[in-house]
């Protein structure tokens, strides 16, 4: 496709010209016709490589490089590398650009603009490219202006395109299960002595549940996705939610977190992850030396089930018969699990703490029993590296994503995926549910962030906006935002119902590896590389947000920066709230 | 070998078609065209850079700054490249640099190993195993003063608030967001009221926690309980955040110097000097401001004329040198051209050896301090005040009224003498020099002199030609520069006497210490090789490029050039050194 035999020489000075016409052009204007010039760039160095022009070639990517944005520095030093037809095969980045359209949203004026000027110019060469390489996507309405533009800029292909964005996207939370009373007295009595004060909870935490329990217009149906069905013990676990949950401390502008840090001693293997589980009574970390750690976080020690033979002789009635098959012989602060060949990558818990999933670059996902403390199953599907791994928050099923730029969805009896999301132009970096399960967000070295819907597979949403590779995600408590950061240092929060950018926050100084909300939604907090857990003040947003009428500009997060706390030598890896509102947060400690 | 173009601050590097056929020689391929290695080339380079593009990825996602050959292996995995066998280094692969013959190579040394050597060494401890530990990062927003969080003022800041007041605030303002923020809507409301600029007041209080740390600390370190002493001590040297209370500790110092000197009580005096230390290994702590308060009472301790009871029996000695090498720390770490704190204690030194009525522990102390300061000072300083101090001394032992206590001191001066100046003497008189002509310059002192200096010569004289394990420094990034002045003269604990140890290095570098000259240092042995009972002293000389030729063409020894034309002079001492 990129075969002409046009003179090599054209190429430099039909791009001047198109660089002049954009130039003069009205300063409305200008902005949104300066976003052709970078795909031309490109299209134009290809088709030069593919026809063997190689020194013209090199000294149009010399000429012409120094005058596209900042942010597609990097890709434009990746690409000159590519001088011969023969390296264009193979090269990922070339393959995009050959293989899909850039996209570029454009005013209906600009555009006519455009199409009038490469009408009188007659120019072949430049027409052939804008028509086969470029999609135009043309909107009515005002041209935007510069920073609304930058604010969504920056994808390998350009920006989304708006069809691609409206499908509904059903954000509200799922409906919580009635946890009936009987279930609720059991309970009780079962822990005898406090049969009044949880009472007195309950009723104060009732119209929290009716809340919850009315239907939400905008929620799935329970039934959408088959998910697994609650047992006693989840039921338990519900009800201890709660009850923790109203003990939770209020965190906001004016009542900043406490954080808790767990830092990682002579890790001279490197720590590759941390995790914390949803109750915050476990923390995993993976390791470049391929070993994974669990430790606890309570006092209540890790024990493994006793062997076969012991178990026969339990009492299978008694009433704490959970507890009679633990082994205490057992008992330790930390556990090692050993199985995976790489680097771990990503380590996620399962809403029960009975197991666990991992992941590598060895290519392989496991799945660990946190009971008898060994590896379940392995699941190989990614050709590749696998980067990121997380359990539904309702169990049974996990997501992955990883080098072979796929996300892919299994359950845990199924050694095979259940759905792959393909669509990311580079690696999969990080993957995320969303809170009712029935979505999953996947950030990706293609600069965009994507929602896909678990039902059919399909995406549903594309964020563009971010500068380089995502590495983290979370979904606000309430299911309607999701945030997302990465190496660009920017925390992007995009609203899922319409697709849009909300705000931006800038601030950190080093790639952002993990963000958390408080569990009222109230904060945000972020860390990264540059050693610092940072506290983003989201209430004003969501205020922000109901007095602004126009929603197309997105908040400036310059005042949104509640407090920076620097930690030591040690990069956060993870953050969590616990359910009472503490932060935690795990680094390793680096001695440079 | 690389050529390499510089384009807007980007460095764009290339393979050679030269290095593509000394590849292919190296795996035995001759005759590689010209044209086929240029082909070759290129496309290397393509390849090496996208391994490289890749490589990135495993970077990031091992959430580290740093890219290691391991990623770098990962990379080949993952495009399906046979990986490279072999051991691989964790470390930085230390490329050497030689040019000659209009010729520019790098080049990966591969050092031969003494397998004898290899086999006989210890085994390295085993490394420590992975811990998590929990702590504090924040309460309520507040980030707490612990070791594991970074302290509330760097040292930087501090150096700041100490030329200007107003700093302070900012620096309690960016820690104590929320009581700091009332404070100053007052205050702008007086600005704004009538525009006069007030001087911020600096409030010293201390919180409760600190109070019963200040008193828990200074009661541990003037108390009798050794341990709990070296805990507090540590606490000192350690403990970031400590700024706060610097104020109370050096005038808790300063007094407590004061009133034990009138005392005569040397333990005391020790203790204190000892916290003094603590206070200065301090990386978080800048003393600059409370110097005003510390040096008084360190000078004290080097030339007072009584220290202790018993000048005859108690070893004040230990004291005056430990005082001196404390002083020479501090001169070292923050003498400007304002303070002018090294010439000012110099001065003092100078006007106690000329005085004719100190005593001889105040010259003791004085000589003490200038061989502390360094070979230039000795030089400038003491070396012209020699005769002088010979005079006194040669009463002090063969005059007729014998007074004990003198002639203890003396006999101290004497070794201490031979101590500091056999290294300077040599290198202001030439070998010829004989015995009179000392004599004629030191007078007294100068047969003992000429004899220690001629000793000192004999022994860098007589090394052997034949080669011995020696040290190799293993050049990576940075040259192993001794690291900090203040790290490099390490005053020595007065319980423990600087008795020589059998095996040292002596590093000593004339970069940036020309005031002050060459200071040896001593640094214990890395156990791996101090374990080889075999092994004899080694010097590690380094040289900087100014300071040519390398010294003693008889010796052994190996010229070793970094990049930054820094020389490694690596040799061996014979064994009874």
């Amino acid at each position: 496709s990129y075969f002409s035999d046009d003179d090599p020489t054209l190429y430099g000075d039909i791009y001047e010209d198109l660089k002049a016409f954009v130039d003069s052009s009205l300063d409305v204007h200008r902005v949104e016709l300066a976003m052709v010039l970078y795909p031309v760039f490109v299209h134009m160095y290809f088709e030069l490589v593919y026809n063997e022009h190689e020194s013209t070639a090199k000294s149009f990517m010399e000429k012409f490089s120094k005058d596209q944005e900042e942010y597609y520095q990097n890709d434009i030093s990746k690409l000159a590398t590519v001088t011969k037809p023969e390296h264009m095969k193979g090269n990922q980045l070339m393959e995009n650009f050959k293989a899909s359209k850039f996209v570029i949203r454009m005013s209906r004026d600009s555009y006519t603009h455009l199409k009038r000027h490469l009408q009188e110019k007659q120019l072949n060469l430049l027409l052939n490219i804008i028509q086969e390489h470029l999609f135009i996507d043309v909107f009515d309405g005002v041209p935007r202006n510069k920073q609304q533009i930058n604010l969504t800029c920056g994808g390998i292909l350009g920006e989304a395109q708006r069809e691609s964005n409206k499908t509904k996207v059903f954000y509200g939370l799922l409906k919580e299960p009635d946890i009936n009373v009987p279930l609720e007295e059991d309970d009780e009595q079962t822990e005898g002595e406090q049969t009044d004060k949880p009472k007195k909870k309950k009723s104060k935490k009732d119209p929290l549940l009716m809340k919850k329990s009315k239907n939400d217009p905008n929620a799935p149906l329970i039934s959408r996705i088959p998910l697994p069905e609650l047992k006693d013990q989840d039921k338990i676990e519900k009800i201890t939610m709660l009850r923790e949950s109203s003990k939770r401390v209020k965190v906001d502008k004016n009542h900043p977190p406490s954080i808790c840090f767990y830092t990682f001693l002579n890790s001279t293997h490197g720590v590759t992850s941390i995790n914390f589980s949803e109750d915050t009574s476990l923390v995993s970390a993976g390791f470049a030396d391929s070993v994974i750690r669990v430790y606890t976080t309570s006092p209540n020690k890790l024990r493994s089930v006793k062997s076969g033979l012991e178990l026969e002789l339990i009492d299978k009635d008694a009433d704490d018969v959970f507890e009679r098959m633990m082994d205490d012989k057992t008992s330790r602060d930390m556990k090692k699990l050993n199985g995976h060949s790489g680097p771990v990558y990503s380590t996620s818990f399962s809403p029960d703490r009975s197991s666990m999933v991992s992941c590598s670059e060895d290519g392989t996902i496991r799945l660990w029993s946190l009971q008898t403390w060994s590896n379940l199953v392995c699941f190989k599907g990614h050709n590749y590296s696998v980067w990121d791994v997380q359990f539904s928050p309702h169990g049974h099923y996990f997501v992955s994503g990883g080098h072979d730029r796929t996300a892919r969805l299994w359950s845990t009896d199924h050694y095979q995926p259940m759905r792959i999301f393909s669509g990311h132009l580079s690696d999969v970096d990080c993957v995320q549910f969303h809170p009712n399960s029935n979505y999953i967000a996947t950030g990706s070295s293609d600069r965009t962030v994507r929602l896909w819907d678990v039902l059919s597979g399909q995406s549903v949403r594309i964020f563009t906006g971010h500068k380089a590779p995502i590495h983290s995600l979370c979904f606000s408590p309430d299911g309607k935002y999701l945030v997302s950061s990465g190496v660009d240092q920017i925390i992007n929060m995009w609203e899922l119902a319409t697709g849009s950018l909300v705000a931006q926050m800038k601030g950190h100084t080093n790639t952002v590896y993990s963000l958390a909300f408080s569990r009222d939604g109230a904060i945000l907090s972020s860390g990264g590389l540059d050693n610092t857990v940072r506290t983003w003040d989201i209430n004003k947003i969501y205020e922000d947000i109901d007095t602004d009428v126009d929603a197309s500009i997105p908040i400036d997060g310059s005042n949104l920066l509640l407090g920076t706390y620097h930690t030591k030598a040690s990069p956060v890896l993870a953050l969590q709230f616990t359910r009472k509102n503490l932060l935690l947060a795990g680094g390793a400690f680096v001695v440079c | 070998m690389s050529h390499s173009s510089e384009k807007e601050g980007k460095v764009v590097g290339n393979l050679s078609g030269e290095s593509m056929k000394t590849i292919a020689e190296s795996v035995a391929i001759n005759g590689v065209g010209d044209q086929a290695a240029g082909f070759l080339a290129e496309d290397c380079t393509y390849r090496l850079k996208q391994l490289v593009q890749e490589s990135i990825k495993f970077l990031q996602h091992g959430k580290r700054r740093k890219l290691t050959t391991n990623d770098f292996d990962m990379a080949l995995r993952s495009n399906n490249i046979e990986p490279l066998y072999g051991f691989h280094t964790p470390d930085l692969i230390p490329f050497r640099f030689a040019s000659g013959g209009g010729r520019e190579l790098y080049f990966n040394e591969e050092k031969e190993l003494d397998l004898q050597e290899v086999i006989n060494t210890q085994l390295p401890k085993i490394p420590l195993d992975v811990s998590l530990k929990a702590h504090w990062l924040c309460i309520d927003g507040e980030q707490p003063a612990i070791p594991e969080n970074p302290p509330p003022a760097t040292k930087d800041q501090q150096k700041l608030q100490s030329l200007d007041t107003s700093i302070k605030s900012q620096i309690d303002k960016v820690n104590k967001p929320k009581t700091s923020s009332e404070g100053k809507s007052t205050r702008l409301k007086l600005k704004g009221a009538d525009m006069v600029k007030l001087k911020d007041i600096s409030t010293h209080e201390l919180s409760v926690e600190q109070q019963l740390y200040y008193k828990e600390i200074t009661e541990a370190c003037v108390g009798s309980d050794e341990t709990r002493r070296s805990e507090a001590l540590q606490s000192l040297a350690t403990d970031p955040g400590l700024h706060q209370m610097l104020p109370r500790y050096s005038s808790f110092i300063s007094e407590g110097v004061k009133i034990n000197v009138v005392q005569h009580n040397l333990a005391l005096l020790i203790y204190l000097m000892r916290m003094v230390k603590s206070l200065m290994d301090n990386q978080t702590l800048f003393l600059e401001k409370y110097l005003h308060e510390m040096i008084p009472g360190v000078c004290t301790c080097i030339v007072s004329k009584q220290l202790c009871l018993r000048p005859d029996v108690d070893n004040h000695w230990a004291l005056r040198d430990f005082a001196a090498r404390l002083m020479a720390q501090i001169s070292k770490n923050y003498s400007t051209n304002t303070n002018n704190i090294q010439a000012r204690t110099t001065k003092m030194y100078t006007q106690a050896l000329q005085d004719e009525r100190s005593a001889l522990a105040t010259q003791y102390g004085a000589v003490a301090g200038m061989g502390e300061l360094g070979a230039e000072v000795i030089k400038t300083f003491l070396l012209p005040n020699l005769k002088l101090l010979g005079e006194r001394l040669k009463t002090a032992i063969e005059g007729p009224i014998i007074n004990n206590v003198d002639k203890i001191a003396s006999d101290h001066i004497k070794k201490l003498l031979t101590k500091y100046l056999p290294s300077v003497l040599k290198t202001v008189h030439s070998v010829s020099e004989t015995v009179e002509d000392y004599t004629k310059e030191y007078g007294y002192l100068g047969p003992g002199l000429h004899t220690s200096v001629i000793k000192e010569r004999t022994t860098i004289v007589t090394q052997t030609p034949v080669s011995k394990p020696s040290l190799n420094i293993q050049q990576s990034g940075t040259p192993t520069t001794p690291r900090f002045p203040s790290a490099s003269v390490v005053p020595r604990t007065p319980t423990t006497p600087n008795i020589p140890h059998q095996q040292k290095y002596v590093i000593m570098s004339s970069q940036g210490r020309s005031s002050t000259g060459t200071q040896p240092t001593s640094l214990s042995l890395p156990t791996s090789s101090s374990s080889t009972s075999s092994s004899t002293p080694t010097i590690v000389k380094l040289v900087s490029n100014s300071n040519q030729p390398p010294p003693a063409p008889s010796s052994s020894a190996a010229t070793v050039q970094g990049p930054s034309g820094q020389k490694y002079v690596v040799m061996s001492l014979p064994k009874d050194g």
